[in-house]
């Protein structure tokens, strides 16, 4: 599946987006991270939660938990709130 | 309307959407902006443009050298004038008719919510987090409809709140406030300047068609700006049942 990256976190991928593999959520974020070491932790905390700050989106709408199941064609979208104005 | 008016913003009152009756509506519109940096500057610029009746700026900052690469309300002979002065001089030299409030402050509790109480519309164009939560706070408990802007590096992300919607989300159902959440500042993580314009004239257009009453605003949708392949994704924002601010 397709994973757009913010852009607080190319510097990982060096890329605004990513492939990944998994049949759920979770997997597929660890997947990314076997392929860009580091990248999950910015996402999901020690406590196995989505850090205050980043949400994930699954084809546009809220992600229900990273146990939900995922498909092949679906497209990730991991969302960082800024600050900056 | 007199007939200087009718001529000035004819442009809007050829358009249907708007007409006389939408551009009385500019004129009689009070916006508060909060923030006047690369956000706020060209938020105002297209406000006070647009025939806005009253303008209210706040901003605790003075212009700096730095700040002229994006904040295009400011001038190089700005530096070191308090923001909202900066503002004002600008926007009165555009638009002389538009009533413009400065308040030169950080806008916090009482001071914050009673201006909020006063808007007909917010604009978040702040910097930082604490800012962020609280407007949205206040915006709620005024039931105010809330434009909020944000941007960063090439990043930018723009939506509407508005809580006289009951089952619209605010900025708390789509980003929790956090002890440990860190502000990303453009001075340290640099900015693309225009991505601070595009966003910053999005949010005066949804403020203005709020105001006027057309289209459809960006109510619980983000749109989400990738200034280096200068695409848009929109994301659905839903309201959170057990939010904090808006659930109670």
């Amino acid at each position: 599946m397709k994973v757009l990256i913010p852009g607080a976190l190319r510097s990982y991928t060096q890329s605004h987006e990513a492939a990944a593999h998994g049949a759920t959520l979770d997997e597929a974020l660890e997947d990314l991270d076997r392929q860009y070491p580091g990248i999950r932790f910015r996402v999901i905390d020690e406590q196995g939660k989505v850090r205050r700050h980043i949400r994930i989106f699954v084809n546009g709408a809220s992600a229900e938990s990273l146990s939900m199941h995922m498909q092949p064609s679906d497209e990730v979208i991991l969302v960082q709130a800024l600050s900056g104005g | 309307m007199t007939d200087d008016e009718l001529l000035r913003y004819s442009r809007h009152i050829l358009l249907p959407e708007i007409d006389i009756a939408g551009q009385d509506a500019i004129r009689g519109a009070r916006v508060l902006i909060i923030g006047i940096g690369g956000l706020g500057s060209p938020a105002a610029l297209y406000l006070a443009s647009a025939g806005i009746g009253t303008i209210v700026l706040a901003d605790g900052d003075t212009v700096d050298l730095t700040n002229l690469q994006r904040q295009i309300l400011h001038r190089t002979d700005s530096v070191g004038l308090a923001k909202v002065e900066s503002g004002r001089r600008t926007i009165c030299e555009i638009n002389p008719t538009c009533n413009v409030i400065a308040i030169a402050e950080r806008l916090e509790g009482e001071a914050l919510t009673a201006q909020i109480a006063l808007a007909d519309v917010v604009l978040d164009c702040s910097d930082n987090f604490a800012t962020r939560h609280a407007v949205n706070r206040a915006c709620v408990a005024k039931r105010k409809p809330l434009v909020s802007g944000a941007a960063i590096r090439f990043d930018g992300q723009i939506s509407v709140f508005d809580s006289r919607q009951t089952d619209a989300p605010c900025y708390e159902c789509l980003f929790p406030e956090g002890e440990n959440v860190e502000d990303v500042r453009c001075a340290t993580m640099g900015v693309f300047a225009p991505i601070t314009g595009i966003i910053g004239a999005m949010q005066a257009a949804e403020a203005l068609k709020l105001i006027v009453g057309c289209g459809v605003p960006l109510t619980g949708r983000l749109e989400l700006l990738d200034g280096t392949s200068m695409t848009w994704r929109e994301i659905r924002i839903r309201r959170d049942p057990q939010c904090k601010v808006c659930a109670q």
